[in-house]
């Protein structure tokens, strides 16, 4: 489909003004810069406009006036997106939530939060840390990323292995449709009426709609929290130990692997102590305190068995989060030691660990770029860091070829294209790898019912032609489309 | 032999299709056809499509009554043909199976890969002789809940046939994936009428080495409320909660490590005022006490969800001479994920329910004509209906039935 804006009509431009306010239009190009990427900053594009309401009945007008004049929109929290999901259209607006950042209930008898999308995910748990109560879902962002974006993306994060991902921790919300209507969805209580619309929204990247305010579940504070850090001489060694503690029935709130690399890049950069080995992980265990004791003593033993040199247990919570620290940091570390690394986001069966690992190695030297590994081990979510320097001739492009390479591996030992980071722009190309043309169009027939008029984040999640280039297996048309029935986006 | 028969034996062969004169499928008796495989099936859809006939989807029986009843139905398709296990890698707690293995086989062979005792944690009602995918399509769940969740959360990735026969997957066989959007969840609790599912890929656990039950006799609303109030904050994982009421009976699972599961038994005990950890003997008839549900057999049932602080008002409801008699709940209450069944007349009862800012949908008995208990948000109606519109244009797939 052919837009038609190359830049805003004067009379959208006013109906934006008077929806929001002029000081929340912002149209100076400087200003618009500072939205031009996302936390993927490989990919850039100058909106139109930017417009930041702060209800959801602005919300609403702001899309209506989309909805009117057709013009594309990107929702856009905290831009922290690792995929480009927030990427700008240049032919579109930037409708950003920042300003909707209110915590509007707290019912923590009923274990419920209502937020507004620009809260910080952390927020959320600061304001019931005080009650006993978290929120799980904890991405390395936390600080800054917003519940929106974590919506949009089902973002995960460290501790997902035990208690899973946004869609696990959201029960309601509100969207606003891309015509403009207010839908709720999903409901504070156990299951709701209706088909579970809830359930695609929440990591649809933004396509489906707008959504205005998040119901989530919070959580008790669990009695105790055990964490260890354990040397091994290899990945090999360590990921043979996390499977072992997979297989044993042990579910740990975490599991996480830095390879030789990450250490020597944390070290480097933060002094973390850690000890000087092939492979570090990092597992913790929480619960109530008699479950917590009893299975701790079988990870360390798990770990003694598979060939760990040293077992640090963390005694308090200083040391606790000693242990984390260089795992928290391993990505900015990385950045003292390389000068450009992108971070991939790829996901392997548990079995599949050693293999995949053992093949990235293989092309790191097949492609001569050096590979740092730091990644959720439990869940087998890898993140790959590909250090390359941008000003070297030929090496973002090389980068990007190793960075695909480790994807396929993945793919081909059976996992997926992304754990957390998302589609977006970034792998929108890829997504045939993982995915059939039929696959894509049931995709394509979702995401038109809830957007016919195709203006919500065009070009992310689902490759068109146009993005991808005609490659055969990129795109057939379905009977429906052929009849008439459906339309791709 | 009416010739949509004839053209399903041309399909299937003779063994794969029952005719309507040999009647199990439905009123008025329709054929029964039993693909062997997932691109059988899809042809069969794609011929009812074409013919605008419509469809039936059937697992293993145990949940038909679940839900709307359907419109009408010209063709019954059977899932149970599909019914391999197709991997199982116990290192990955993940299995991958067709729609029609029963819930039963599933847990038979995931339960016994040597060295590794491993439970798809869905305990739905009738749950042995439930299909994957009916149990899935019902999002049917039970006391287990509590801990792991329902189908929603267990379900990694699925294979299903459009109504124009079109096969798609979507997830994958991974514990964490957001490729895509998760077309799973939504095709989770359709009740067959957004598409057929055949194949689904589940998270596993491991079984837990022990359990220790702690039963309460004699809890009335308050004390109920009380409890469970406390329990949610207590220091023990409840792996099951559940209350029968009117007999005012409590009844919770600790699963676990053995130490553990003795010292949290323990901490349940000390909250629930005459409450006592049972004796392994009885661990089996406490687990039958809520296999029991005295709806069984004919008459409507309500599904009801009510916020976990609202139990003991919903009780009070539901108490033998009480507002609303006869009523007889059962419930996941646990987790505070408070879901209560109860068999009952529902007409004066949604409302007193919305009150408690909970829901009532019809569980099992709406048929055509019932009026929804609860309207549904028009907008969500609306974008439900334009999902219905996009996947199934035609209304093949059990026309008129669908989760309400």
């Amino acid at each position: 489909m052919d837009r038609i804006p190359a830049q805003l009509d004067q009379e959208s431009l006013d109906a934006l003004r008077r929806a929001v306010g002029s000081r929340w239009v912002l149209t100076d190009p400087d200003q618009l810069r500072t939205y031009e990427c996302d936390g993927l900053t490989g990919w850039r594009a100058v909106p139109l406009a930017v417009v930041l309401p702060s209800s959801t009945e602005e919300v609403v007008q702001v899309v209506r006036i989309c909805h009117r004049a057709q013009i594309p929109f990107v929702a856009r929290g905290s831009g922290t997106g690792l995929s480009g999901g927030a990427l700008p259209v240049e032919d579109g607006i930037v409708i950003g939530l920042s300003r909707m950042r209110q915590v509007l209930r707290i019912d923590l008898d009923n274990e419920r939060v209502v937020v507004q999308p620009g809260v910080p995910n952390l927020e959320v748990s600061r304001v019931v840390a005080p009650f006993g109560y978290l929120y799980a879902p904890d991405p390395s962002s936390q600080r800054v990323c917003s519940i929106g974006g974590n919506v949009a993306e089902n973002s995960g994060g460290a501790h997902c292995l035990k208690y899973g991902f946004t869609s696990n921790h959201v029960v309601a919300l509100t969207l606003v449709t891309t015509e403009g209507e207010v839908a709720h969805l999903g409901s504070a209580v156990p299951d709701s009426l209706g088909y579970d619309l809830l359930g695609v929204v929440v990591g649809s990247e933004g396509t489906l709609g707008i959504v205005t305010e998040v119901t989530l579940r919070v959580l008790p504070v669990p009695q105790r929290v055990q964490t260890l850090l354990a040397a091994f001489p290899s990945t090999d060694a360590a990921g043979e130990a996390v499977a072992e503690i997979i297989a044993a029935g042990v579910l740990p709130a975490a599991i996480e692997m830095m390879d030789r690399a990450t250490i020597e890049a944390v070290e480097f950069a933060m002094h973390a102590g850690y000890p000087d080995c092939g492979a570090a992980l990092l597992v913790e265990l929480d619960g109530p305190q008699s479950e917590c004791e009893a299975l701790f003593g079988q990870v360390v033993e798990i770990c003694r068995r598979c060939g760990a040199s040293e077992v640090r247990v963390a005694e308090d919570e200083a040391e606790r989060a000693l242990l984390w620290k260089g795992r928290r940091g391993a990505f900015s570390a990385m950045g003292r030691v390389s000068p450009d690394y992108y971070v991939q986001d790829g996901v392997v069966p548990r079995s599949q660990l050693a293999r995949v690992l053992a093949g990235i190695r293989e092309l790191e030297g097949r492609h001569s770029l050096k590979v740092a590994n730091v990644f959720h081990a439990g869940d087998g979510n890898l993140h790959p860091l590909i250090l390359y320097d941008r000003r070297s001739p030929d090496g973002p492009e090389r980068a990007k070829r190793l960075a695909e390479d480790i994807l396929s591996l993945c793919l081909e030992a059976g996992g997926s294209l992304t754990g957390e980071h998302g589609v977006g722009r970034d792998k929108v190309c890829q997504m045939p790898k993982l995915f059939s043309p039929n696959d894509q169009m049931v995709m394509h027939l979702l995401r038109r019912a809830f957007d016919p008029g195709g203006t919500a984040n065009p070009g992310k999640v689902l490759p068109t032609p146009r993005l991808c280039g005609e490659h055969p297996g990129i795109y057939r048309p379905h009977p429906l489309e052929l009849s008439g029935a459906a339309q791709r986006l | 032999m009416t010739s949509l028969e004839a053209d399903l034996e041309a399909l299937l062969g003779r063994e794969s299709v029952t005719p309507a004169a040999e009647g199990t499928g439905g009123t008025p008796p329709t054929p029964t056809a039993r693909p062997r495989s997932a691109e059988a099936l899809a042809e069969v859809l794609a011929l009812a499509n074409s013919r605008r006939l419509a469809v039936l989807v059937r697992g293993g029986g145990t949940k038909s009554g679940w839900g709307r009843a359907p419109g009408r139905c010209d063709l019954v398709i059977e899932t149970t043909a599909l019914n391999r296990l197709l991997e199982h890698e116990p290192g990955d707690l993940t299995c991958v199976a067709e729609a029609g293995l029963t819930l039963g086989e599933l847990q038979r062979l995931v339960g016994g890969a040597p060295g590794h005792h491993q439970r798809l944690m869905l305990d739905p009602p009738q749950g042995g002789g439930a299909t994957l995918g009916g149990v899935v399509a019902t999002a049917a769940s039970g006391p287990l809940r509590a801990r792991y969740g329902t189908p929603r959360d267990l379900l990694l990735g699925a294979r299903f046939a459009l109504a124009d026969g079109t096969l798609a997957r979507t997830g994958g066989k991974v514990v964490k994936n957001v490729a895509g959007y998760d077309l799973g969840k939504l095709l989770t609790g359709s009740q067959g009428t957004l598409a057929v599912i055949v194949e689904v890929a589940l998270r596993l656990h491991p079984v837990p080495p022990a359990s220790r039950w702690v039963v309460a006799e004699g809890v009335g609303p308050p004390t109920a409320q009380v409890t469970l109030t406390a329990l949610r904050r207590a220091p023990a994982v409840l792996s099951m909660a559940e209350l029968l009421w009117p007999e005012g009976t409590l009844l919770a699972r600790l699963d676990g490590a053995p130490s553990a599961c003795e010292q949290q038994a323990e901490i349940v005990r000390a909250l629930v005022p005459g409450g006592r950890v049972a004796g392994e003997s009885e661990a089996e008839e406490l687990a039958r006490m809520i296999e029991r549900r005295p709806w069984e057999g004919e008459g409507p049932v309500l599904g009801i969800s009510v916020p976990l602080t609202r139990i003991g008002e919903l009780m009070a409801l539901a108490a033998v001479g009480g507002p609303v008699a006869q009523l007889s709940l059962r419930g996941t209450v646990g987790a505070g994920e408070a879901r209560l069944w109860a068999g009952a007349d529902p007409a004066q009862f949604a409302a007193q329910v919305a009150d408690l800012g909970g829901y009532v949908s019809w569980h099992r008995g709406g048929g055509q004509d019932a009026p929804p208990l609860q309207p549904l948000d028009p907008v969500a109606a609306r974008l439900a209906g334009s999902v219905k519109q996009a996947l199934d244009p035609h209304s093949t797939l059990a026309p008129g039935r669908g989760p309400a």
